[in-house]
């Protein structure tokens, strides 16, 4: 357990320090002068002086070389400065924590709503494989990959907004507001967990302990719930985990439609406008936070099975 | 969440829109019957979100001054074409170098201080040493601001500059009491001088304002407003429409037929000063050739890309002005689709196609793809192939501005500096001009902007942009294919709502809401 939680430890260091140093690189190998970048996106002006260009760089330290800088901002990372933002000159910290706040609310009652929709389709699918309800909820869920947010959002909009008046078109401001970004983003995991529970179940229902717990007296609701239903979460957990990494830095879309101010739309203005120490930052912590998320996936899976939990120790 | 209130359908008269023949103008609401509640508050959809931290030289400027916090010492008025008495009551040129602003009396700051030649001397010069200076009042145009006396401000140039007063209507310019610059950043909140004070503020999502009860301009009609950011603009539309939102600033074409079919919902367009444009590059073949650029411009249908691409709201071009602009030339028309005109011109250019020219459509204007396809289509009839490269505006500009490449679509705001075109005329065309995507370049053109950026009387002037505006057309520099408008929304409950095509003053003391 310990090597385990060693090889963790430096596989978040390193995830980070990586993504920190990519994101480092973005404004200097596409095309464009970063500091045109930084001046446009304060005055969204086309005509940009060479002095005030020059005078910017020196004044920002971008100037350095690349290592230079790099080395600079790990070292103030170190200490626990994540510097300020090029185009704000406010403190990173105090743009990234209430982004995160505001994001981490609103994933985790997206895949919160997503796995108490799947729980039970994924349940009822399994335990009715093959027949029609089996076919018409795997029909129905899988159809929801194909729907995109960018044509979902709009959609939840015109009818829950425009038409019915019952629910918030945009913001970030009441409960409600939570709801239709929770909506759109809560639709494709479902999916994914649907099928993920009904094929654990089904590997669960078809393995060689069940035939003897049913010997030993147990009745069939008493094995399902005893040795099916926990075998059936085992790749839930994990999804789960890789769905909330992933959903931490990319809900880019809903997070502009929805003009929610949360991680997304932070790190997509950041790279966009070559604000390096707030995409640095930015990235640094969800890099962190989906690190840990799906090393504590790893341990729970370990615990829900006890095949990992072997291969673990 | 307000739900839309139908039963009130009736009542949704829609606001007029009045374009006036005098300068770019916005469309104002007019009398519906209604009366103003002044317990109301207000919540306005704006297009961008503050972004440095509101330092008044950057954009975020423009927000403090549409949400009615921010004044300045003058002001542009659209309607009269002219500036205007604001936080100044009088000015006048007392050398060639040197301008004096007599501060208006009686003005007090939100925090409750006095506004004085001191305190506005103090603002400025905080402006003029940003790091990134505003356009209209940097240290290359501004040499100095200081008070003489206590109720009068010198400002100071470096060459003599008729336009000063223009400068000082810049919202960039926009004075903050001393308590304002204490910090390390600016602060606005309860430091401007407007018939709304800022009190809180959601970071990337909206600012907050209570009305102003000693405003120095009049009783302020609203007890309050909310400024919402919203960059999407269908997000926009929409929050107008279910009356989220009372008013939401420039609304995508895409939404138009929606809101112009929508209860209790007015849509305004105005002129704007943007154009959008196909840059040519003038400074290689075979667009150094003017008969070839006249080729491409008989060959295009600019009626037809108005009204398919842009779904009626932008307007055919007729040059690099807008007809509605003081200084367009009231002979201007649109140029009409002539094949056969063109293919002689390219015969007579000697042109031959041994390559493909290429656009460049910079994926920032979404519409600018289909722009672009139309051209294209366009063009081929003529026997010009072109292919089409969709780019983002920072990865085109370098090759652009250093004169590798074709052609690319892209759009300007005239006035971005100044509610006069000096800055673009020169950025734009001089042969030194910092911003001269078209690399042109003509000893007569540079000699009129010369002439012009010397002369104080704003009707000679005027007539010297004209002239340059007819040279550029004569020489079809670039291809101008439609003015775009500006295109707000506004519920039929806002009262005395006057639309600035340039979004600078959204809410004031006037700007009114009836019951519900």
């Amino acid at each position: 357990m310990i090597t385990f939680l060693a090889k963790r430890t430096a596989t978040l260091v390193a995830a980070v320090l990586l993504s920190s140093f990519a994101v480092f690189l973005i404004p200097y190998v596409t095309p464009g002068d970063p500091v045109r970048k930084i001046i446009r996106s304060r005055v969204a002006g086309d005509v940009v002086d060479e002095a005030t260009v020059q005078a910017l760089a020196e004044s920002l330290g971008l100037n350095d070389p690349l290592p230079v800088q790099y080395l600079r901002w790990l070292g103030d990372f170190f200490t626990g400065d994540m510097g300020l933002s090029h185009i704000s000159r406010t403190p990173v910290i105090d743009q990234v924590l209430p982004a995160l706040g505001i994001t981490l609310s609103l994933v985790l009652v997206a895949l919160g709503t997503a796995v108490l929709v799947s729980l039970p389709l994924g349940i009822v699918a399994a335990l009715k494989q093959g027949s029609k309800t089996d076919k018409l909820i795997t029909t129905v869920t899988q159809s929801f990959i194909a729907m995109p947010e960018y044509w979902l959002a709009p959609l939840l909009v015109l009818v829950f907004a425009l038409k019915l008046s019952w629910l918030p078109s945009a913001g970030w401001n009441t409960a409600s507001s939570i709801v239709l970004p929770a909506a759109t983003l809560s639709l494709r995991p479902i999916s994914f967990f649907t099928s993920a529970v009904r094929s654990g179940m089904i590997d669960a229902l078809e393995a060689e302990h069940i035939p003897a717990a049913r010997a030993r007296g147990l009745s069939h609701v008493q094995t399902v719930l005893r040795h099916v239903v926990p075998n059936g979460l085992v790749p839930l957990s994990t999804l789960f985990a890789v769905w909330f990494a992933g959903l931490l830095g990319g809900s880019v879309i809903v997070e502009v439609i929805f003009a929610i101010p949360g991680m997304g739309r932070l790190l997509y203005d950041a790279v966009v406008n070559s604000d390096i120490p707030l995409a640095q930052g930015g990235v640094v912590v969800v890099v962190a936070l989906a690190v840990a998320i799906t090393t504590l996936a790893d341990f729970l899976h370990r615990m829900l099975s006890p095949k990992v939990s072997g291969a673990l120790a | 969440m307000r739900k839309l209130s139908r039963s009130t359908a009736a009542l949704g008269v829609a606001a007029l829109l009045s374009l006036t023949g005098c300068g770019l103008s916005g469309g104002q609401t007019g009398a519906t019957g209604k009366v103003a509640d002044t317990n109301q508050r207000i919540v306005v959809d704006n297009f961008r979100a503050p972004v440095a931290n509101w330092a008044l030289e950057s954009d975020a400027a423009y927000i403090l001054s549409l949400s009615g916090c921010l004044e300045t010492l003058t002001k542009y008025d659209s309607a009269q074409g002219k500036v205007v008495p604001f936080l100044a009551t009088e000015w006048k040129q007392v050398s060639p170098l040197e301008w004096d602003f007599t501060i208006r009396e009686g003005v007090k700051f939100q925090d409750g201080t006095d506004l004085t030649a001191e305190t506005v001397a103090a603002s400025l010069n905080s402006v003029l040493k940003a790091k990134v200076p505003a356009r209209a009042f940097s240290p290359g145009i501004v040499s100095g601001v200081q008070a003489t006396d206590a109720k009068t401000v010198r400002v100071t140039t470096p060459v003599e500059n008729p336009l000063v007063p223009f400068r000082l209507a810049s919202v960039n310019t926009g004075i903050l009491a001393p308590a304002a610059y204490t910090g390390a950043t600016v602060n606005p909140f309860g430091h401007c001088t407007g018939p709304f004070t800022p009190v809180s503020e959601k970071a990337k999502q909206s600012l907050t304002l209570d009305r102003n009860e000693n405003y120095w301009g009049g009783k302020v009609q609203l007890a309050g407003a909310e400024v919402r950011f919203i960059t999407n603009g269908a997000t926009r539309a929409a929050q107008v429409q279910t009356g989220e939102a009372d008013i939401s600033l420039s609304i995508p074409a895409s939404a138009l037929s929606t809101l112009e079919s929508a209860p209790e919902v007015s849509v305004l367009k105005a002129d704007s000063p943007r154009t959008a444009t196909l840059y040519m590059n003038n400074g290689r073949a075979p667009f150094n050739n003017v008969d070839f650029r006249k080729a491409l411009r008989s060959a295009l249908d600019l009626e037809a890309l108005a009204a398919s691409v842009y779904e009626g709201a932008a307007l055919p071009a007729a040059g690099p002005f807008a007809p509605s602009e003081p200084w367009a030339s009231s002979e201007a028309k649109t140029p009409k689709q002539n094949l056969d005109e063109a293919k002689k011109l390219l015969a007579d250019a000697g042109y031959t196609a041994d390559r493909p020219l290429e656009i460049i459509a910079i994926v920032e204007r979404t519409e600018f793809a289909d722009v672009a396809t139309v051209i294209q289509d366009n063009l081929k009839d003529i026997g010009v192939p072109v292919t089409i490269q969709a780019k983002e505006y920072a990865s085109a500009e370098p090759d652009v501005l250093a004169g590798n490449y074709d052609m690319i679509l892209s759009q300007r705001n005239r006035l971005i500096d100044i509610a006069d075109p000096i800055g673009f005329l020169t950025a734009d065309y001089t042969c030194k001009g910092t911003y001269n995507l078209s690399h042109f370049c003509n000893e007569e053109y540079d000699a009129l902007i010369t002439e012009a950026a010397r002369t104080s009387t704003t009707e000679e002037r005027y007539k010297l942009y004209g002239k340059a505006g007819r040279l550029l057309n004569d020489q079809a520099v670039n291809l101008w294919l439609v003015n775009e408008q500006a295109t707000d929304a506004v519920r039929s409950n806002v009262l005395s709502y006057v639309q600035d095509p340039l979004s600078r003053y959204v809410l004031t003391a006037q700007t009114a809401k009836a019951g519900s």
